[in-house]
């Protein structure tokens, strides 16, 4: 089914299907609701306002979840400041966590401190590629093409990313293992 | 010989295609030490996925961020996208001699982003517009209200601005009584 972004009800369909998961997206790289938020509507402001036309609802969420990806990097980047992400983590307040099928499973806020100051120490192209992995429905191929890469580079990242983290949290006795 | 870890992490992933996904189940269902590794990486997998607010948290603005965005961008285009109702309850004095009848009339197709009084003077120009709760009454305050217009000509009105019309009729009461109805023309 065509997607024309200037349409209404195309632009409502998109809209619902992918608004959750591109806030994942945002969140998971600026770690604040507010914010992430704001992102997630800028991406669709420009996906109104460049209106383009989409094979199917599936290519305009790679397009919008690109673009949202790039606006949180770019804001990341613009708001560094003294602080490293890393140390952000650190600080950051804990929010309530549950698991994807929404039974509500609290895991100890450390724990979550931890995986993201792991995830956060990763090399930008791992991060990246595992955050899209656990938190969006994608495969690696959807995955991919959000990126611009092949689907076996995605594979591979996605393991080395796992890896890395399952030795960065390894490490950290008494925090997961 | 063990299975490549790669190949584990891809099956974790419900990504392995055949044969490999056969072999590796194979090889599962007697190698402790590879199913120790997808316990790893399953276990890395969860830790990562359960470090999120949950998708309620996530979404909790997305009606507020849809209107704000239909508000900027859809509703200057399209008046039709959603169906609204809305309820204009005038009286009709000049209607029935002896009592007047409180005349609903259903307004349908338009969306209003904010321009209440715009869209008021589309449909009938010369009509102020005060906003109940649930329904919106139009009051005159002007000499030529609506009474002075015969229902059929706010009907052929109505419909050459392409509205849904439909009419009814709620009841006929007397006119000393609806004479004190805060809806009746003065
Ligand atoms: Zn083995």
């Amino acid at each position: 089914m065509e997607i024309k972004s200037t349409d209404a009800s195309d632009f409502k369909l998109v809209y619902d299907s992918s608004f959750t998961l591109l806030m994942r997206v945002s969140y998971h790289i600026v770690y604040n609701e507010d914010i992430a938020e704001e992102l997630v509507q800028e991406a669709f402001e420009r996906f109104y306002v460049k209106n383009m036309t989409f094979p199917s609802v599936d290519e305009a969420m790679f397009w919008l979840i690109r673009v949202t990806k790039n606006l949180a990097l770019n804001h990341v980047r613009r708001h560094k400041r003294e602080l490293n992400m890393v140390e952000k983590v650190k600080k950051m307040p804990g929010e309530a966590s549950s698991n994807q099928d929404g039974s509500k499973q609290l895991i100890e806020q450390e724990t979550i401190q931890a995986v993201r100051k792991a995830i956060e120490s990763l090399p930008d192209n791992l991060k990246i590629v595992i955050k899209l992995k656990e938190y969006t429905d994608l495969d690696y191929k959807g995955i991919g093409k959000v990126l611009g890469i092949s689907e076996s580079n995605v594979k591979v990242r996605v393991f080395r990313a796992r890896k890395k983290l399952e030795e960065l949290l390894g490490k950290e006795d008494g925090y997961v293992y | 010989m063990c299975i490549d870890e790669q190949l584990i992490s891809s099956y974790l992933d419900g990504e392995l295609c055949e044969p490999y996904k056969s072999q590796t189940e194979e090889h599962l269902s007697y190698c402790k030490a590879c199913n120790a590794r997808l316990e790893k990486l399953k276990k890395v997998s969860d830790l990562v996925k359960l470090s999120s607010p949950s998708d309620e948290v996530l979404s909790k603005g997305k009606d507020e961020v849809f209107a704000l965005l239909e508000k900027k961008y859809l509703g200057q285009k399209k008046k039709h996208i959603s169906f609204l109702r809305r309820k204009f309850e005038v009286t009709f004095p000049t209607m029935v001699t002896s009592a007047a009848a409180v005349v609903v009339i259903f307004v349908g197709g338009f969306v209003l982003f904010g321009s209440n009084s715009s869209q008021t003077n589309e449909i009938v120009p010369s009509f102020n517009l005060q906003a109940g709760q649930d329904n919106v009454r139009f009051v005159s305050n002007k000499e030529q209200g609506l009474d002075s217009y015969s229902l059929e000509e706010i009907m052929k009105y109505l419909d050459s601005k392409g509205y849904e019309v439909d009419i009814s009729i709620k009841g006929l009461k007397p006119l000393e009584e609806t004479s004190t109805e805060p809806t009746s023309l003065e």
